[in-house]
């Protein structure tokens, strides 16, 4: 689909995140996995050795781990904007789910669309935004006494 | 369907629960298309339709939940360190209390055995709100110390108003931990759970972090704000006669500077304040009335010195050796 039947969004971010401090937007992940699928075999080795480091390493993030019996084991990642993004992790293994985990971790939660342009600032101008009108010299001049001069020069002619 | 058993024709299909009646009848499955899948699935959409979606469900009352580790989380999250018991009970409405205490009544618990000992947030509530107000204007004053009064009033009303402290709330995940009676929580009771937050933070951390975080997630909604949005200004000329008297200053005069299109749809005209023959500010408007009022409007801007390229909010981290937050901010 063209850009304009596509939704899109410009550059922001969630309640000024960063200007005062920065909070990490993840809030809450549900691991969902079965405890003997093959699919789930690397999100099983992740759970042995990395998701406990996970969690010490993002004291604000919740981790829920949730053996299922399911086909598809996926990671549901909540933010604090209220976005919840579903990432399937079939046949993944340790070191991508991790992988996979810093980028939920370091994404704030709004959606993954087209931005429409790559910055934005809140004080576009520092002098003043130009206008037709800037720096134009006025077309009337001062009133002054019209000058003696003129009828002197009228009288030539 | 087999007998004894509720069974939701979806269950090992799409993963819908079923309720178990009797435990010793197997469920078949069946592995090749269904045939009753199509006329299921269109009468769920047609019930769908009909009913509405489902009721939105408190983020408590669904699966993955653990109020004491998302307690800790929040206050990881935003580098505060609350005490956890005030933070608990700043989270507790009275709509809650009493929603809960009817439900009890209505499954016939005794009252006295099954009391509930929660203690809800009004009093915190209330703490936290004077707080914010003090606060939000003593940093308002700082940052603008030429704004007169009902100015700084109504930049503190706006920033204390209900959609503001609900916007920043919602974004905060406070409303998920809040305990109230009603989902989705409404504006109000958010309103007031936030200040209960905000007084929590008080009597955990004391004045100075609570008045850090304030200015980080409050006073940050200020940018980009227009300071004639927050305030209504009804007559700008007048105001800025009144304040150029108060400083003693020559009356502003209007001047016509530019004209274009005068005699057509969309005519333009800017209109230049001058105080004593020197240049106060210039306004465009579509009429002349309309652009000396824009003028004094801009004018008033520059006295106050809420301007769009004002000098940006000190946000850093304070440091151990710094200033005080509000004296730091009036030496700027």
């Amino acid at each position: 689909m063209t850009s304009r039947g596509t939704p899109s969004r410009f550059l922001q971010s969630v309640l000024q995140n960063g200007v005062g401090r920065y909070v990490c937007q993840l809030k809450r992940l549900s691991i969902i996995f079965s405890k003997n699928a093959q699919s789930s075999l690397g999100i099983r080795g992740f759970i042995e050795e990395g998701v406990v480091d996970y969690a010490k390493y993002n004291p604000s993030t919740v981790v829920y781990v949730s053996p299922q019996p399911c086909r598809i084991p996926k990671i549901v990642a909540e933010y604090l904007n209220g976005n919840v993004r579903e990432e399937i992790v079939t046949g993944k293994t340790s070191i991508q789910i991790s992988e996979v985990l810093t980028k939920l971790t370091n994404q704030s939660g709004l959606d993954i669309i087209r931005l429409r342009k790559p910055f934005h600032t809140d004080n576009p101008s520092i002098q003043g935004q130009w206008h037709p009108f800037t720096n134009r010299p006025p077309c009337i001049g001062p009133i002054r006494p019209q000058k003696q001069d003129a009828e002197q020069g009228l009288s030539n002619i | 369907m087999a007998s004894g058993l509720l069974l939701n024709r979806g269950v090992l299909t799409l993963g819908i629960h079923c309720q178990r009646v009797c435990r010793n009848v197997s469920v078949s499955q069946v592995r090749e298309k269904k045939r009753w899948m199509k006329s299921y699935t269109h009468l769920m959409a047609k019930k769908l339709k009909l009913e509405g979606p489902p009721a939105p469900k408190p983020r408590s009352l669904q699966p993955h939940w653990d109020f004491h580790a998302e307690v800790q989380s929040f206050s990881s999250r935003l580098q505060e360190n609350f005490s956890l018991e005030a933070l608990k009970r700043a989270f507790i409405n009275p709509c809650y209390l009493q929603a809960e205490q009817e439900r009890r009544r209505a499954l016939g618990l005794d009252s006295e055995t099954t009391a509930l000992a929660l203690k809800d947030n009004i009093q915190l509530s209330e703490k936290g709100e004077g707080f914010t107000k003090s606060f939000l204007s003593d940093w308002c004053m700082a940052n603008f110390p030429r704004l007169r009064r009902e100015g700084v009033e109504s930049v503190v009303a706006h920033l204390t108003s209900s959609p503001v402290v609900t916007y920043v709330a919602r974004n905060l995940g406070i409303e998920d931990l809040t305990m109230s009676a009603e989902c989705p929580v409404p504006d109000d009771v958010l309103y007031s759970t936030f200040m209960a937050v905000i007084g929590a933070l008080e009597e955990s951390s004391g004045a100075e972090q609570t008045g850090l975080f304030l200015r980080d997630f409050v006073s940050s909604q200020l940018i980009g704000k227009d300071l004639f949005d927050m305030w209504t200004v009804v007559d700008p000329m007048g105001l800025l006669v009144e304040e150029l008297t108060q400083r003693n200053l020559p009356l502003p005069e209007p001047r016509l500077v530019r004209a274009a299109g005068a005699s057509t749809v969309l005519p333009l005209f800017f209109v230049g304040l001058y105080s004593d023959k020197k240049f106060l500010a210039q306004g465009p408007g579509e009429t002349l009335v309309a652009a000396e009022e824009e003028a004094a409007r801009v004018a008033l801007r520059k006295l106050y010195g809420y301007t769009e390229n004002h000098r940006p909010f000190n946000f850093s981290p304070l440091q151990p050796h710094q200033q005080p937050l509000i004296q730091a901010v009036s030496s700027n």
